[in-house]
């Protein structure tokens, strides 16, 4: 446990004194300002909705940015050595970039929060839907980390790294699209591999188990493929 | 011989396909500074990794203060003070900053981190570069940081992967002393492809070549044959045919003629080998104006080793 402190807080770090992580805070709070003051004074819409399905795409599109170094530059640095030959194992390392890199996602959805507190002061936001949306984006974020995280195990070069993971999330967005098309059984099969398709309910205000345990378990073993991957040299 | 730190035994270590390390066994005294020598690419840093802990073995036994480097490794990382090739660091950290970082995940805190830092940074004299960050270091300076690091907890083993790898001649110089300073204390275990270096530092050396260990002590090697350098006046004829018929002499080559000619003689580790050839020349009437002892070599150990085991391959 106090490994993985002392990591986290190295991880914290290096991820507040690089410039990825305040670009990639200022990025997605333009557009979602943008497209919140559009939607709040033009569309006269007292809702959230389509923000979360926008902070959906940010989330694909900026993660593989923010996990592409987490591993690749220690194993190119081979700093990972040093790491390893201390007292610190596999598991704290993980643990510790995972943590990190969750801060940074919660600070995006705590300074998106503005949103739902301006909806609040000028009018009567229905809340189930803004909790359940922020929930989802909490969970498909730890998902998406811990896939971004693996990808950069497997790696030293951090462009390979992101490049993957991109390619992933992308597939698994639009992937239902295609499962449509494919015969039983293995349509459900392929759909219910997609990240819309799970995330859909979260930003409308329905939270099923499934979709818990769909982001949950993705989560679980991509990080533990991630110790894995570390492990494996 | 004061109780092993390190024991190897029969150990072997596969990358996929390609056999690394090829049933190495050897043992360290505590105390002692070893040099590992051998070519790049002949294992020496896969078996630093193995005993540091960063790799498992294929198969074998590595034993660290008594702790199994597989099996108990936290216990056996505990005992060991690592400093890798190139000295990684965080280019990010300011020196102190990364020190202090190394401290507590090697799980030192409160007073005792404070104490220990401040130690290795005067041992190490890295006051100048307290506030500098890392990435602004000179070679020999990262060097010394990460030399640093690797004495914060006090461990009983030293070990050095290529310790003077990339530094100016005076670099090497100081880390050379340094590395000589802390083997009185604690136990060393050096790699290195140059010879020159490890001959300077350590007090043993043993010979990697392919993966597979041709000596565990080449300066041990080297006093099983006695070297001796005659300058004798004479036909080189009759002088090399003199010399061979003392028992004992190996070979005899000559290093220079003229009217006082130079050789060199190979033969058994005798004492009484000098005094034979000494009394054979001048009984046979030749004016012996010197005759020296040669020390064991480490060059020509390497060589001879590392001929005769890519000869026996071919």
């Amino acid at each position: 446990m106090k490994q993985f402190i002392v990591l986290w807080g190295k991880e914290e770090a290096a991820l507040f004194s690089s410039p990825i992580a305040y670009v990639v805070i200022v990025v997605f709070l333009l557009i979602m300002g943008y497209s919140f003051t559009l939607a709040l004074f033009i569309g006269h819409t007292p809702t959230l909705v389509h923000l979360f399905f926008q902070m959906f795409v940010l989330f694909l599109l900026t993660v593989p940015i923010v996990t592409m170094r987490l591993i690749a530059e220690e194993r190119k640095l081979r700093t990972v050595e040093v790491l390893l030959t201390s007292s610190a194992t596999e598991v704290h390392i993980v643990l510790a970039k995972f943590t990190a890199s969750m801060s940074l996602l919660i600070l995006m959805l705590t300074l998106s929060g503005t949103y739902a507190i301006v909806l609040a002061i000028y009018g009567h936001p229905d809340w189930g839907p803004i909790f359940s949306g922020y929930l989802g984006l909490l969970l498909l974020g730890a998902a998406l980390v811990g896939f971004g995280l693996l990808t950069s195990a497997l790696t030293a070069n951090q462009i390979i790294a992101a490049l993957l993971s991109l390619s992933v999330f992308l597939l698994l967005w639009i992937i239902d699209d295609f499962g449509y098309l494919l015969p039983d059984p293995f349509d459900t099969l392929v759909v219910n591999l997609s990240l819309s398709v799970h995330f859909k309910p979260f930003a409308t205000g329905s939270m099923y188990f499934s979709d818990v345990a769909f982001y949950l378990s993705a989560t679980l073993l991509t990080l533990f493929l991630s110790v894995r991957a570390l492990a494996w040299r | 011989m004061s109780s092993p730190i390190i024991v190897v035994e029969n150990l072997v270590k596969w990358y996929g396909p390609h056999l690394a390390v090829r049933d190495v066994s050897f043992s360290v005294a505590d105390g002692e500074i070893v040099g590992l020598l051998g070519p790049n690419g002949s294992g020496k840093s896969t078996i630093f990794r193995i005993l540091t802990g960063y790799l498992t073995p294929s198969s074998g036994v590595a034993t660290v203060a008594g702790c199994d480097v597989a099996s108990q490794s936290p216990a056996a990382r505990g005992e060991v003070g690592y400093v890798p090739e190139d000295a990684p660091l965080y280019d990010h950290m300011r020196v102190n900053e990364f020190l202090r970082f190394m401290a507590r995940l090697k799980g030192l805190e409160g007073s005792r981190l404070g104490r220990a830092v401040e130690e290795a940074v005067e041992r190490l004299r890295l006051e100048k570069v307290l506030t500098m960050t890392v990435a602004k270091l000179s070679r020999g300076y990262r060097q010394r940081v990460a030399i640093a690091q690797a004495l914060l907890t006090k461990p009983r083993l030293l070990v050095f992967d290529e310790p003077t790898s990339g530094l100016d001649p005076s670099q090497v110089i100081a880390v050379r002393n340094l590395i000589r300073e802390l083997g009185g204390q604690q136990t060393v275990l050096i790699a290195s492809h140059i010879l020159s270096e490890i001959e300077q530092i350590a007090s043993r050396v043993m010979i990697l070549l392919d993966g597979k260990l041709l000596t565990a002590d080449a300066l041990q090697q080297g006093e099983r044959t006695r070297r001796l350098r005659l300058r004798i006046s004479g036909p080189e004829y009759e002088v090399r045919s003199c010399i061979a018929t003392v028992p004992g002499v190996r070979s005899v080559s000559t290093e220079s003629v003229g009217a006082t000619g130079q050789y060199l003689v190979e033969g058994e580790c005798r004492p009484q080998l000098a005094q034979e050839l000494a009394a054979t020349l001048i009984g046979r009437g030749f004016a012996l104006s010197e005759l020296c002892a040669v020390l064991p070599d480490l060059e020509q150990i390497f060589l001879e080793l590392t001929t005769r085991t890519i000869g026996v391959a071919a």
